[in-house]
């Protein structure tokens, strides 16, 4: 390469970088402006937040995870708002970009350290939006006692194989007391579940009311 | 659909080895024809859900019992508060039930009336008619597309006789409005604009709790999702919620929408396209749009429904009226549509289910050879006429679903925020996956469809 061909080459790669460094900050800013308005104490200005939160993404949900737990409940409540916004924006036809994104950053909230509120709110977003990427963390949650169930119904929404095999392995694994539940999912994706019987006409509450003599 | 794999409480004890005694009830329907009350007895019936508009249907049904009509064998609620009063209010002998399904396995109970909340009608529907109950359903029928394909299919197979509450059809001036329309009256109709009041917003939010002790919580949630109590989600407004209720275009779209497919003739259709925007309260549990405006568009025929929920003062006046006409009086008519034809137009009322026609349809003296149209003998004996003879009812559980449809297709596209296409013959949205899915939502094990 010549010097003045390395020199233009140089220039590029800076100048691309500072177009790199200038989108993460705009993004960044945009992500801070989101939060800045859902913390805000106006109910107002916490609505144009989190009605104007889809377009800002993927890289707000992480954030707004961390508010959905604030300890007031108008603040945690327009966070929680916001993701949703994001995933029924993401889910727009022509925006598997997007979906992916926002997906992967979901993902990254199913994990232990994040409160079990979130947790169950993510596995919902995920039945909307979630792919075949998204079956093997779900799925792993199948073992957890708070989550099993919103997991359950998390794959049961899941399109394709991999959801379905997913349930079939979780049935084997699962402890008596969730087989029934697993079975019900199984059987609404049209596979027969044989030795488990649906129960759903079995009534089990009891009432302390007597009839009047 | 009864699923092979599916025990009842009998199979399931036998199962179990449990050495119960079961008592045999001999059912009413037993020296009529098979799955069919004959004719001159008296209907065995149970109530789910007798606190609120359940309340009101159980006390409208007491005067059927006063008439020999009916007789009431059980009354059920997950509140013990509302079931003991309605337990007390029924009299001897009623049994009383948190769970309905302990009235599944009451062979002798020919009919259900539910209502219950909108969650609910879904699952306790298919459920009923796959014990072969009939049912008298508040509307709206169903939450979501998946519900609704269910719903129709169990009552078609199991043969029995559904009314869905939506009662302004059965009221004498639907019949009169009606009968003006199909007429030609405003000449061909192109285009139905509904309008409502806003929905409530929830100006008293407070933090989630343990439920009261009267209350069965997992009962009253039943298929949907687990999540904390809260005390505004019930019990009434549960309507202002998304998962729940839905909002005014369910609670009375059920209404008004209903009407309208029934007066241009569209029960069994449905839109091509629906599209809404909405106003989101600013706070508080309850999610239902406050503001909403919606278009659906329906081809071959091809007219133009609305929905719109707008201030109160844009809502257009009712007509003055003495109260002797024939619809009577009916609380707040704040609600109702504008039929749009090509020689005029035509407003009608609502409130809580009643229905007004406009003057001129009420004076309107059909002429020779005028069509006329059904004229129902009141919601509930068109519903004991569909059980005793198989009719169909006015508010069929097809047209019922069809109407649900409607308005759960105008929440999903202010939810998603984007127009959606719909296939009404597949009963399928097309070309948006999200929308797809939302279609259905999973249910909490055991209460399931």
């Amino acid at each position: 390469m010549s010097m003045n061909n390395l020199k233009k080459a140089s220039l590029a790669a800076a100048a691309t970088g500072v177009m790199v460094g200038t989108a993460d900050a705009a993004r960044r800013r945009r992500v801070d402006r989101l939060i800045g308005k859902i913390k805000d104490s106006s109910d107002k200005v916490r609505t144009e937040g989190w009605l104007s939160a889809g377009e800002v993404g993927a890289p707000a949900v992480e954030p707004l995870a961390k508010v959905m737990t604030d300890e007031d409940l108008e603040v945690a409540r327009a966070a929680k708002r916001a993701l949703w916004k994001i995933v029924r924006h993401t889910g727009r036809p022509r925006a598997a970009k997007e979906k992916r994104a926002v997906q992967t950053k979901l993902l990254e909230l199913l994990g232990d350290g994040q409160p079990v509120s979130v947790r169950r709110e993510v596995l919902w977003m995920l039945s909307e939006i979630g792919s075949f990427k998204s079956v093997k963390p779900i799925a792993g949650l199948l073992s957890n006692k708070q989550l099993r169930e919103d997991a359950r119904m998390a794959l049961e929404r899941i399109p394709g194989r991999g959801a379905v095999k997913a349930l079939k392995a979780g049935l084997k694994a699962a402890p008596e007391d969730f087989k029934l539940n697993i079975a019900q999912s199984l059987r609404k994706r049209g596979t027969d579940v044989p030795g488990l019987a649906c129960v759903k006409l079995v009534p089990t509450k009891k009432t302390n009311v007597k009839p009047a003599r | 659909m009864k699923q092979s794999n599916q025990l009842n409480r009998r199979e399931f004890l036998a199962a179990a080895g449990a050495a119960a005694s079961i008592p045999y009830f001999i059912p009413s329907t037993v020296l009529a024809a098979p799955g069919r009350t004959g004719a001159n007895e008296r209907l065995i019936m149970a109530h789910v859900g007798v606190g609120g508009r359940g309340g009101r249907l159980f006390r409208e049904m007491k005067k059927f019992r006063d008439t020999g009509a009916v007789k009431v064998a059980a009354v059920c609620d997950v509140d013990e508060t509302r079931l003991a009063k309605a337990a007390k209010e029924a009299g001897a002998d009623v049994a009383a039930y948190r769970d309905y399904r302990y009235i599944l396995e009451r062979r002798d109970i020919d009919a259900v009336v539910i209502g219950t909340p909108d969650h609910w009608h879904g699952v306790q529907t298919v459920h009923m008619a796959e014990c072969d109950k009939h049912m008298y359903l508040e509307k709206p029928a169903s939450c979501t597309i998946e519900e609704g394909k269910a719903m129709v299919a169990a009552v078609k197979e199991n043969r029995v006789s559904v009314q869905v509450g939506s009662q302004g059809r059965s009221q004498p001036e639907a019949y009169l409005a009606h009968r003006y329309l199909v007429n030609g009256n405003i000449g061909h109709i192109s285009r139905v604009d509904c309008f409502h009041y806003p929905s409530p917003e929830d100006n008293n939010p407070v933090p989630d709790s343990d439920p009261p002790p009267e209350l069965d919580w997992d009962m009253w949630l039943g298929p949907l999702r687990w999540r904390p109590y809260n005390k505004r989600y019930c019990h009434g407004t549960f309507r202002w919620l998304l998962e729940s209720g839905g909002g005014q275009i369910r609670d009375r779209g059920a209404h008004v929408m209903s009407c309208a497919m029934w007066w241009m003739g569209a029960d069994g259709t449905g839109p091509v396209t629906v599209e809404a925007t909405g106003t989101p309260p600013t706070k508080g549990l309850w999610d239902s749009a406050v503001l909403m405006e919606v278009t659906y568009t329906f081809k071959n025929p091809d007219w133009t429904l609305t929905w719109t929920q707008m201030p109160n003062e844009e809502i257009p006046p009712a007509e003055e009226r003495t109260g002797k006409e024939p619809g009577g009086r009916i609380v707040r008519p704040g609600y109702g549509a504008i039929y749009r034809g090509d020689k005029g137009q035509f407003i009608h009322w609502g409130g809580d289910g009643g229905t007004w026609a406009e003057k001129k349809a009420r004076e309107w003296v059909p002429p020779s050879g005028a069509k006329d149209v059904y004229k129902s003998p009141g919601h509930m004996e068109d519903w004991f006429k569909g059980i005793k003879t198989g009719a169909k009812t006015i508010m069929n559980i097809e047209a019922a679903v069809g109407a649900a449809n409607l308005c759960i297709l105008g929440n999903l596209s202010y939810i998603l925020g984007r127009k959606l296409k719909w296939d009404q013959a597949k009963q399928e949205i097309v070309g948006d996956e999200q929308a797809r899915r939302m279609m259905s939502r999973p249910q909490r094990h055991p209460y399931h469809l």
